[in-house]
């Protein structure tokens, strides 16, 4: 799995250089107070909220499945994932539906705002202020000071894996073993 | 031409045309096994399959697969044109399964990007001295046969193809500009054009493929080709390609020049391509033509002056194109949702106004459905392939292992037609395999006289079936043999102490006989090459349980066993009802479910430690509340008010608490996607009627997590 991850990575990234029209774009949306940014070149589409289907004993930001014209996808709650308390999902509330690594999973997010450019100079790194603050921003890699404010651009590929693919291979050789 | 040197575009065309070709052969030579000797049809087809096969391997330099693929179309032209009586069939059958492992495997490693390089000279020795052989029977006769091989006798003879009227005779001379490169090859495309056009072509130097050499002379001396043809001079000189060329002599001759030219290239290479009246010549003796059986590859018969095809064999089932099974599973997936986007039209809720008037509206709704209903029938049956490949594996492995031990059976197939699911072909031929190499080795007795003494006859017989029946796919490997000893496994099990001390009368006929499905259990004193070593039945078993089929063991001492696969149709659709636990659906295989009842709290046994068991007349069975387990809000607790579905997976049982029952319905089924950890007793998930999503549970899964929760 690794190496397949590693060869969509690079793959990925020969599509980002190709495509000029993408670059600098950022699809952003708010969450709680703050705005967020995520490359235009990971979303494949936003959708408005679904029935979930839950699954039991997973992780408590992943709400479940959702069914993309029958493609059953996993969707995640932004929110949980940044630890933010939960909020009521309502009329706003859209899935935003990105294609990392070849997974696609949905993100649950409270508004959209707008796509918006965002130059890489313009684009700063988080001040870390200690090793635990570094450690829960870790899905943010920048901070994007635009018109109306500051925001905060996600890594989608950290967002959703990191911990989590690990936490599956884990139990794979877990699995393995037993 | 030029452009079939460009490999990478022909490879894939290649390894495809190449592994059909061979598939038919096997074909053929496994359905004349027992025959005496090959008809001429069937003579004729493996001349194609060969000379298809090397001429396109020429092309793109695989040598060693040319010169093995060359040898034996040499044995069979020689078959062809000179009807040798004592052809020893057996032999020659194992030359061509030779020749064809080998072409195999030279084809295997070219898929996996590496380079033919198997040896093919022991082969072709062999055939050489086969050929030989052949011939050297005959001359003894006195007879004089046509000769196609120049590595024979030096007073081999030339047969000229029958020159119909309209036949013209051509001298051609290419000479190659000095700074040619590969001027082999270029004239080995100029032959290859050229064969699809001619009765008779020679030429020379002949070794243009297999000597390098060759490249030097034909710059030095020109390359000289005789050809004879129905072509006119236009035609052939457009074949041939002049890019390189400096200068192209053509001559036409008449019937004696070219007669006398023969002299010239009398001893050298000969490529023959029949020519239409020879071959409805061929076609037409009935010397040893046995009358066709069912499933006999016809050949089809060229029509006259149509000699462009000769090169091009088509394979059998030219109507059949290879589509990627992503794009299949798209394909199903769209469908599904259509189905169910057809079902949110037409239960719209605003249709539902009173006072609407819908007979059109239902009328093209009633054949909307029809529509959608067939459509989802098709893609099914998409998926589904006939058995007859992998019994044509089987006929191999029979062939091979009963010569191999030197036993005489024969092999009996029986609805090779059946059809099953892509996935579950990949499934059980290594299953399959298996029986079908113990029934020959363990079913058949070790020697005739062990059946001819118990008034059997003394071949054996394996019967391979497959049917369908049910929604399932039954596939019985029978054998005649001498069945299962089942004293013999009952002591073998004590020794192995896979019983306890319990007396043999306790357990059942299937009980016993299932002890050789167990890991290490084989009563067969000696390990063979093919059996004996105790594993295997095993895996058969693990690999049938995987598609959830099941293994059903039959036997009669002295009489034979019967081995049957018991598997489902599909894999895709199982049939499931559709229950729910608070607010989610689930879906249960309806296979394993045994029944629905409705218990009292008095049934209920509490376990000190929190365990639950459910008594059920006097039996008991483990409890698992779905809604506890998987933690679900707002669903029924008092037992009472819920429903207890007694599931059952390879014998043991579990009851589980639901709230109700929704439906029955077939579903199609989905993997749960795998960014997703994987939940114990969740063995995927699909779609309902109305686009939600249900999750499946795994029974098997529910069991062991139960029991490593004890």
């Amino acid at each position: 799995m690794a190496e397949e991850l590693l060869k969509n990575e690079e793959t990925e990234q020969d599509e980002l250089l190709e495509d000029d029209s993408q670059k600098g774009k950022f699809m952003t949306f708010q969450t709680g107070k703050e705005f967020f940014g995520i490359s235009i070149s990971y979303v494949n589409e936003i959708i408005a909220m679904q029935p979930i289907a839950a699954i039991p004993e997973v992780e408590d930001y992943v709400k479940g499945l959702i069914n993309l014209r029958g493609k059953i996808i996993p969707v995640i709650d932004v929110r949980v994932r940044f630890k933010m308390e939960p909020c009521e999902y309502t009329d706003r509330t859209c899935i935003i539906v990105i294609d990392v690594k070849s997974t696609t999973i949905g993100l649950i997010v409270e508004k959209i705002a707008e796509v918006d450019t965002i130059m890489d100079d313009s684009i700063m790194p988080p001040p870390s202020l200690g090793r635990k603050e570094h450690e829960h921003n870790k899905y943010v890699y920048g901070l994007a000071r635009t018109g109306d404010g500051v925001k905060l651009l996600i890594d989608p590929e950290k967002l959703i894996k990191q911990d989590d693919i690990e936490a599956v291979v884990e139990d794979a050789r877990k699995e393995e073993q037993s | 031409m030029a452009e079939e040197f460009n490999t990478e575009s022909m490879l894939d065309m290649f390894l495809y045309e190449s592994g059909q070709l061979l598939e038919k052969l096997e074909g053929i030579i496994l359905e004349k096994q027992d025959a005496d000797c090959f008809d001429d049809a069937d003579i004729n087809e493996i001349f194609r399959v060969m000379h298809t096969i090397k001429g396109s391997s020429g092309v793109l330099m695989y040598d060693n697969i040319t010169k093995v693929t060359h040898k034996l179309e040499d044995v069979f032209y020689y078959l062809r044109e000179s009807h040798p009586d004592d052809v020893p069939h057996m032999e020659l059958v194992e030359h061509v399964l030779a020749v064809s492992d080998f072409v195999t495997g030279e084809l295997d490693k070219l898929k996996n990007g590496e380079q033919p390089d198997g040896d093919e000279k022991q082969l072709v020795e062999d055939l050489d001295e086969f050929l030989g052989r052949l011939k050297g029977e005959i001359t003894k006769q006195g007879i004089q046969m046509p000769q196609a091989n120049k590595h024979v006798e030096p007073t081999q003879f030339y047969i000229t193809p029958v020159a119909g009227d309209d036949s013209h005779f051509y001298r051609i001379s290419i000479h190659y500009r000095s700074d040619t490169q590969m001027s082999n090859l270029r004239a080995y495309s100029a032959t290859y054009a050229l064969k699809e056009v001619a009765e008779d072509l020679l030429y020379t130097p002949d070794d243009i493929l297999s000597n390098e050499a060759s490249a030097d002379v034909i710059v030095a001396e020109g390359f000289h080709m005789l050809l004879q043809t129905k072509s006119s001079k236009e035609e052939v000189i457009a074949l041939i390609d002049s890019s390189e060329a400096e200068e192209i002599n053509f001559d036409e001759l008449t019937k004696e020049e070219y007669g006398n030219a023969l002299g010239e290239f009398g001893r050298e290479q000969v490529i023959l391509e029949p020519a239409p009246a020879e071959k409805a010549k061929a076609d037409a003796k009935p010397e040893k033509k046995e009358a066709p059986k069912p499933g006999d590859y016809v050949v089809k018969t060229k029509e006259a002056g149509k000699g462009k095809t000769l090169a091009k064999n088509q394979p059998k089932q030219q109507s059949i194109i290879s589509v990627n099974v992503e794009k299949m599973d798209a394909l199903m997936d769209l469908i599904g949702e259509l189905v169910i986007a057809e079902a949110v039209v037409l239960q719209n809720p605003d249709l539902k106004v009173p006072g609407l008037e819908l007979s059109n509206f239902q009328k093209a709704s009633g054949q909307l459905s029809k529509i959608t209903t067939e459509l989802q029938e098709v893609i099914m049956s998409m998926r589904m392939m006939p058995l007859t490949n992998v019994f044509q594996k089987m006929r191999r492995i029979v062939f091979d292992v009963s010569r191999k031990l030197g036993k005489d059976i024969e092999l009996e197939v029986v609805g090779e037609n059946t059809e099953v699911d892509k996935n579950i072909i990949e499934h059980i031929t290594d299953p399959l395999m298996h029986l079908v190499r113990n029934s020959v080795d363990h079913g058949i007795e070790e020697n005739s006289e062990d059946r001819t003494s118990i008034g059997k006859p003394a071949k054996g017989k394996i019967t391979l079936e497959a049917k369908n029946e049910g929604g399932k796919v039954y596939i019985s490997v029978k054998d005649d043999g001498k069945g299962l000893n089942k004293e013999k496994l009952y002591q073998k099990a004590l020794e192995k102490g896979v019983i306890e001390n319990k007396p043999m009368s306790e357990f059942t006929d299937k009980e016993i006989f299932r002890f050789i499905t167990l890991p290490g259990f084989s009563t067969k004193e000696e390990v063979t090459e093919y059996s004996g070593r105790g594993v295997g039945m095993d895996v058969v078993v693990k690999n049938i349980q995987s598609i959830s089929g099941r293994l059903d063991i039959n036997s009669v001492e002295f009489e034979g066993s019967e081995m049957t696969l018991v598997i489902p149709l599909t894999l895709a659709i199982i049939n499931g009802i559709v229950v729910q636990v608070g607010n989610s659906p689930f879906v249960i295989e309806t296979a394993s479910i045994k029944e629905f009842v409705r218990v009292g709290e008095d049934s209920l046994i509490h376990e000190p430690s929190g365990e639950e068991y459910i008594v059920l007349r006097g039996e008991c069975y483990p409890f698992i509340r779905l809604n506890e387990k998987y933690d679900l809000p707002d669903s029924v607790h008092k037992i009472e008010e819920g429903i207890v579905v007694v599931l059952e997976h390879e014998g043991s049982q579990v009851c589980v608490l639901i709230d109700k029952l929704l439906q029955e319905q077939e579903i199609v089924v989905k993997p749960i996607p795998p960014y997703v950890k994987k939940v114990k007793g969740l063995s995927g998930c699909t779609q309902l009627g109305d686009g939600s999503i249900a999750l499946i549970l795994d029974i098997a899964g529910l069991l062991m997590h139960d029991g490593e929760r004890r």
